[in-house]
């Protein structure tokens, strides 16, 4: 995928730094070293697949719930890291985004509108999960789950949320990271297969 | 289908816990397949499984029999679907899906498990997309659980076993 620009280069660092402090203040700041990689990969995925420039807002760390908005994809990190993502959207930027993608003209969220968000999610978190794994965390993604409905609560515990707005011209996206640094990862590594010595001819 | 195979170890899993932790018998109703998206019931845990077993399970209760587990399980009153009693209903499907996962390790297939995650509501739609699911009702002395399995086995070549050890920096 060529993108002309790696989105991180036009975060504000100074302003995250000010953000990750805040939030170092409370214990939270586990979560903000996967955000990079997540904002990059959607930014770069929007851009690839539908040419559309997205556009980074403010970030908030939350502990409770959150009321679910029109459309909402679910996918599971195990591995290094551990936890969910979640991508919230109105139903209508669902539309903008898989009609430009299908190069049709889609009015309502049918099975096809449904595949293709939450393929998109798909994508986004699988390229996530790549750059993540070039900064020493390797983990495996869920398939992704669609809950369709607003007004619902959603939950994730005892895992804070760092919520992560991202806008263009399709609309608003919400992406909510609640991901945990899997603290097993030592325990498990002697249960690890060593690969096997090639063999001799 | 290929994925019913998956199910014993929940209901077995299920049972067990249900009747170590709240102390109640737990009878499996009629079985039955769904393509469509599921509508929710008050309360649904979700957890998702990685590794040579893939897909989610859902754990859907009314709010009435997930106050009635874990007033049970915490020896204490509950009216009110407050933190702790949420955070007492994911921490049941977590426990039942870590143990569903150690007895398909058993049979094979070994797999990953998510943190759980919590949605209230009624009436929403999820969807697992292409993945069918198994709803298995499972009936407790305090309501009905219905468990959603959608679950399929990793295509060939996917394995959850890392062939590297990995070393700290």
């Amino acid at each position: 995928m060529m993108v002309q620009e790696p989105f991180s280069n036009r975060l504000h660092l100074d302003k995250i730094i000010d953000q990750v402090c805040g939030a170092a203040k409370k214990g939270l700041i586990m979560n903000v070293k996967y955000l990079i990689p997540f904002v990059d990969a959607a930014y770069d995925v929007l851009w690839a697949e539908a040419h559309f420039k997205m556009k980074r807002g403010q970030l908030s760390l939350e502990k409770g719930f959150y009321l679910t908005d029109e459309v909402t994809v679910i996918i599971s990190l195990v591995g290094d890291i551990n936890g969910t993502v979640f991508y919230s959207m109105p139903t209508q930027m669902v539309l903008n985004v898989i009609s430009v993608i299908l190069g049709e003209k889609l009015t309502e969220l049918d099975a096809l509108a449904q595949s293709g968000i939450a393929e998109l999610g798909n994508v986004i978190t699988g390229r996530a999960s790549v750059k993540l794994s070039h900064t020493g965390f390797e983990s495996t993604i869920s398939p992704p789950t669609l809950m369709i409905g607003a007004g619902a609560t959603i939950s994730t515990l005892d895992l804070p949320r760092l919520i992560v707005p991202l806008e263009g011209p399709p609309g608003k996206m919400v992406i909510h990271l609640a991901l945990l640094e899997n603290m097993n990862k030592g325990a498990n590594a002697a249960h690890l297969a060593v690969p096997p010595a090639p063999a001799l001819s | 289908m290929a994925n019913v195979k998956f199910m014993n170890p929940f209901v077995e899993a299920a049972s067990e816990v249900l009747k170590a932790e709240v102390g109640t018998e737990v009878r499996r109703g009629t079985l039955s397949l769904q393509k469509s998206a599921m509508t929710t019931d008050d309360i649904t845990v979700l957890i998702s499984l990685v590794g040579q077993v893939q897909g989610v399970v859902l754990y859907g209760l009314s709010k009435e029999t997930g106050l009635g587990l874990v007033s049970k399980i915490t020896d204490q009153e509950f009216t009110e679907f407050d933190s702790l009693a949420q955070s007492g209903v994911a921490e049941l499907g977590n426990v039942i899906t870590g143990r569903a996962t150690i007895k398909l390790s058993e049979t094979g297939f070994t797999s990953n498990i998510s943190p759980p995650t919590l949605i209230q509501g009624r009436g929403l739609q999820i969807s697992t997309l292409d993945f069918s699911r198994i709803m298995v009702p499972l009936v407790t002395d305090y309501g009905e659980i219905m468990v959603h399995l959608a679950l399929r086995e990793a295509p060939p070549g996917v394995s959850s076993d890392r062939n590297f050890v990995p070393i700290s920096i």
